[in-house]
């Protein structure tokens, strides 16, 4: 455990840190691109210089051991002339794209320009060009002019999503990130990561391109529900304070992009390609409002008929969702376990060309919640404890995925859903509900973690929370009204 | 390329164990040698001999200037234009190559026999100027020389 | 002869790289000698003691460099020659690989021995072929004759070797990028730490050398390391091999004992100028140093510290004469245009910096240059030095500043009339 000083403060850091990585940990900043915690050194960007006592010139601090009793200086004139030199390199060719660079407002070139050097390119040339637009991948496009061939997307493929789909070609200042030409980054479904790790605006994902200004956007925590490993994500949505309304008002309920939120005891700072995609989860056209066997009715009118159907049903049995919360979760089961048989089943399965689990972050059941239902409910699929049979009248179904072919011909039915799906008219009563981006809670991952969704946007006026429908239907023997 | 796998094999039992990735430029080398260049194909049946990543080989044969994924002339002719060998006529006898051939440096004759290229110091500053034909150096060229080097190659 | 010989001491004749030549001129006696009369630290000790440093042009004492790896260490160790010989005027080595692979491969088995290297190899540029097939055939030579393989000459004492081509990359001549390319990759560069010699090839501990420094390992052991000592200067103990070319009379490679005078090497035993031209600079070691005038190389003496007094350096050994008349604009155009082309483009400084120096100078010979280009050719030059990842960076740097410092007149003059005083001309007028 050496002790180094930087700037004059001592620093307690740990055997085999670097001097970059013990001056971050203990809230010293050295700036730094191609570095990053979870790749291996590059040592390429020169921006993270120091200079040690008593030398004359300065080194990176990405790639200098801490030795017991170090001194270094973050700030020296030496060390502010050569973040200046570097920053002059950086942007002799970088392209001024800013005015249409999506990466605006969350770019390290940008904060480091204005921080360390702030002064025009002094050099007279014209700048080099390099491909502009090319399609890394179906989701991933790439600018080389503003590629600063950090080379942490390249790391990222070979170190921790292991597809190697990424590399760097030719060399000079006439190298190029390129993808392999087998097509394996359209197969490496941590892809994305890229994107966020990219100091600059070479990496853009496609889906987001030109959507949105990041800073009329905030990001709201949540959770992915894509798998059982729950990674923490932030769904960036328009910020409150700038809902326009000249424009089209979808606009302000729509998800405009989702990046990782890091949480070391998940994901750490990734996550896979499908948490990218939550808004086609969870942007499906939406159930609006309750029926009865097709038919709309107002909520309370299918709160009565449902209440009435529990009621009568002598074999009554539940197929709770995977994807309910526990707060949910627990709502159900004070309100209808003991009314009801309740099963857990799986509403998602795994998609044809879907991983189905690594030993990075894919899990194999692709349900959020699977952890806290199976620790209130038997599973769906036990030999030995079929969830029907001859006697069942009545089934509750709760969430998307079940084949309603095979309920029981003469069961009476009750459906919530969220999304508009053909089922929701077979059903005797249908609750469209709330999905996790309208409302707070938590799920449990399958290694027992527990983690917070936080709600984006307003629920619309005809749905109803599930908890709120459990609670209604325990008043089953409320009289009519 | 599995035709030259034996050969390979004989390959890596020189080097130590664990050393495939080492084996990518000698097998490069050799499949260039046999095609001409390095074809899709090649590397694909490369990635699957060695078990290297696919992006390894694309990427060495995209950085080492001897390598090509697309064929040439029968005859490469790389003269240098380093110093020395300017310093002692190269850059005359390139534009007297390119005259003759009637192609400049990256280009091939249109009855594919020469391809001209313009090369970096090839470690024979004292012969200068130098052009290497295929494998072959060249040394102490002229205007003259070259003209009777081109004529014997068919 | 520039002074003692201890290489070029035989007559090149069609026979004298083969095996059977070498052997008559005592060859592989002391490889024997060293197997069975002296434990491995003994010969690092030798070769420590003699004081001999690095030929490839960073003058490291090639004996400390042997002394970082632990012989008890467990893991396995490797040993290259670095036969990449891609610095611009220097072609050295390459007399060694054609005319004494034998003296290589002796020299790498008594240092593979004291190093406890199982596996050798020899790097050598893909463009050189006849040295290849050269020391191809010597290394078949020498397994067949028993040399290398399992138990050497009846020893405990095992070592393959195998002889490696590079592909063209002028980094592949720098000790980490050959050992990148040595594992089937680009030929990127490392930053240090760790030394190579604590994780090199594969991250094993490993000593590259340059083929001449290991060629003189023989002769060290041979004769003893009090005994290379007396030849050379103290500091620079041992002789150089040196590739001259350019403008001079008599290019080709010589063999100057350290502490030889410059001017009779250049004037006596090189000829002097080609076409009784009369000397404007030289560059004396390869291209990344620092040129010397004519009047500069007045005192100077064939060595490490009489080059640096002077404010230049040895580098690689491969000094480029250049003749009165000779454009010094157009001459750093074509280094600038060398160095750009071979910039691996790992890091900002250099793959930047190379780029926009060959765009000024361009620009300059174009007759479009600007004053200030003058200095910004320096400031570049200074950001490059010390902040890259490999010494290139400081090489275009030491290049160009030298030229610079010494021929600041004709780039004024070219930016002020739009035109080059010489004319461009690069070639001894005599021969234009």
């Amino acid at each position: 455990m050496p002790e180094i000083f930087i700037d004059g403060h001592s620093v307690q850091a740990k055997d085999n840190q670097s001097v970059l990585e013990a001056a971050l940990a203990n809230g010293r900043f050295i700036p730094y691109f191609c570095w990053h915690p979870k790749l291996s050194v590059a040592g390429n960007c020169r921006i993270c210089v120091v200079q040690v006592e008593g030398r004359s010139w300065v080194e990176i601090s990405c790639n200098m051991p801490v030795t017991e009793g170090l001194k270094v200086f973050t700030d020296s004139e030496l060390v502010r002339a050569h973040r200046k030199t570097v920053m002059q390199f950086l942007t002799l060719n970088h392209p001024v794209d800013c005015g249409i660079c999506d990466k605006a407002g969350e770019c390290k070139l940008q904060d480091y320009h204005y921080a360390y050097n702030g002064a025009p390119s002094i050099s007279r040339d014209a700048k080099v060009h390099a491909t502009k637009f090319h399609d890394l991948s179906e989701r991933i496009v790439l600018d080389n002019e503003r590629c600063i061939l950090c080379s942490r997307c390249v790391r990222f493929t070979h170190e921790i999503s292991k597809s190697s789909a990424l590399g760097i070609k030719h060399r000079g200042d006439a190298s190029l990130v390129r993808a392999s030409e087998d097509g394996a980054l359209d197969h490496d479904p941590y892809s994305d990561n890229v994107i966020d790790i990219c100091p600059v605006g070479a990496l853009l994902s496609r889906q987001f391109l030109h959507k949105a200004r990041v800073w009329y956007l905030e990001p709201t925590p949540s959770v992915c529900p894509g798998c059982a490993r729950g990674c923490a994500v932030s769904i960036w949505h328009r910020k409150s304070t700038w809902q326009l309304k000249a424009l089209d008002p979808k606009q302000n309920v729509s998800i405009a992009r989702v990046t990782p939120l890091e949480n070391p005891a998940v994901n750490g700072p990734w996550i896979c390609n499908k948490g990218r995609d939550l808004a086609q989860i969870f942007e499906r056209p939406r159930a609006e409002e309750p029926m009865l066997k097709g038919k709309p009715v107002a909520l309370p009118t299918a709160i009565d008929a449902a209440r009435r159907l529990l009621a009568a049903a002598t074999h009554p049995v539940a197929l709770v969702s995977s994807w309910g919360s526990n707060e949910e979760l627990a709502a159900f089961a004070s309100a209808l376990s003991g009314r009801l048989t309740a099963f857990v089943k799986a509403d998602w399965a795994p998609e044809p060309g879907e991983r189905i689990e690594d030993d990075l972050l894919i899990r194999a059941d692709k349900n959020p919640n699977t952890t806290a239902a199976r620790a209130l409910f038997a599973p769906l699929r036990n030999p030995a404890a079929p969830a029907f049979d001859a006697e069942t009248d009545l089934v509750l179904v709760w969430g998307e995925g079940f084949d309603f072919a095979r309920l029981p011909a003469k069961a009476k039915i009750i459906y919530l859903n969220a999304y508009l799906q053909p089922e929701n008219g077979h059903a005797d009563v249908f609750f469209p509900v709330s999905i996790q981006t309208e409302r707070a809670g938590h799920y449990t991952n399958f290694e027992g973690v527990v983690s917070a969704f936080e709600p984006c946007f307003p629920k619309k006026p005809g749905i109803a929370d599930a908890e709120t429908v459990f609670a209604a239907l325990t008043a089953a023997k409320a009289e009519k009204p | 390329m599995k035709h030259l796998i034996p050969e390979f094999e004989r390959l890596k039992a020189r080097f130590p164990q664990g050393f495939e990735s080492s084996l990518v430029l000698p097998c490069v080398r050799r499949i260039q040698e046999d095609r001409g260049y390095v074809a899709d194909s090649d590397i694909d049946g490369l990635v699957e001999y060695l078990g290297v990543p696919r992006m390894q080989i694309e990427q060495v044969l995209s950085y080492y200037t001897q390598f090509r994924r697309e064929p040439i002339g029968r005859w490469h002719v790389q003269a240098c234009r380093n110093v020395t060998c300017s310093m002692r006529g190269a850059e005359r006898l390139i534009d007297h190559l390119t005259q003759k051939l009637g192609v400049t440096p990256g280009e091939t004759t249109a009855d594919g026999r020469f391809t001209l290229s313009t090369v970096e110091c090839l470690g024979s500053c004292g012969t200068a100027p130098v052009v290497m034909v295929n494998d072959t150096y060249h040394e102490n060229m002229s205007a003259e020389k070259v003209d009777a080097l081109l004529s014997e190659l068919k | 002869m520039p002074g003692t010989q201890l290489l070029m001491t035989f007559p090149v004749t069609a026979t004298s790289h083969s095996l059977a030549d070498y052997r008559a001129r005592g060859g592989y006696a002391t490889l024997q000698k060293a197997l069975e009369q002296m434990d491995p630290q003994d010969i690092t000790q030798e070769v420590a003691a003699s004081g001999i440093l690095g030929h490839g042009g960073a003058a490291f004492s090639a004996g400390r460099k042997w002394g970082v790896v632990k012989l008890d260490d467990r893991q396995p160790h490797y040993l290259c020659a670095n036969a990449d010989e891609g610095e611009p005027g220097t072609f050295k080595d390459r007399w060694i690989l054609e005319n004494a692979p034998h003296l290589l491969l002796e020299s790498m088995l008594i240092a593979s021995y004291a190093l406890q290297v199982r596996h050798a190899f020899v790097y050598i540029r893909g463009e050189f072929d006849l040295p290849y097939r050269r020391l191809a055939a010597a290394v078949e030579e020498a397994y067949q004759a028993g040399y290398f393989g399992e138990r050497i000459l009846g020893t405990e004492f095992s070592c393959d070797i195998v002889v490696y081509r590079g592909a063209g990359s002028y980094v592949c001549g720098e000790a980490s990028g050959l050992l990148s390319s040595l594992e089937g990759k680009r030929g990127y560069p490392r930053n240090r730490p760790p030394r190579l010699t604590v994780k090199g090839l594969y991250q094993m501990p490993t000593v590259v050398n340059n083929v001449e420094t290991l060629a003189n390992v023989a002769g060290i052991i041979a004769h003893g390391a009090a005994a290379f000592k007396k030849i050379g200067t103290p500091r620079s103990p041992g002789t150089q091999l040196v590739s001259i070319s350019g403008h001079i009379d008599r290019p080709g490679v010589y063999e100057v004992e350290y502490g030889y005078p410059l001017k009779k090497f250049l004037f006596e035993d090189c000829g002097g100028i080609l076409g009784g031209q009369k000397l404007k600079c030289i560059i004396p070691g390869g291209v990344s140093t620092k040129v010397l005038t004519a009047a500069e190389i007045e005192p100077v003496t064939y060595d490490h510290a009489s080059f640096d007094a002077a404010g230049s350096s040895l580098g690689s050994g491969g000094m480029i004469v250049v003749a009165e008349g000779t454009c010094m604009v157009r001459l750093l155009q074509v280094l600038l245009r060398f160095y750009h082309h071979e910039s691996c483009g790992q890091c900002t400084p250099c793959r930047e910096g190379m780029g926009w120096m060959h765009r000024i100078i361009d620009r300059i010979v174009a007759g479009r240059g600007e004053p200030d280009d003058i200095d910004r050719l320096y400031q570049i030059s200074r950001w490059n030095d010390g902040n890259t990842i490999c010494g290139m960076g400081d090489a275009a740097g030491y290049a160009t500043v030298g030229i610079l410092n010494k021929y600041r007149d004709e780039f004024e003059y070219c930016i002020a009339h739009k035109r080059l005083r010489f004319g461009g001309n690069l070639e001894v007028v005599a021969n234009a």
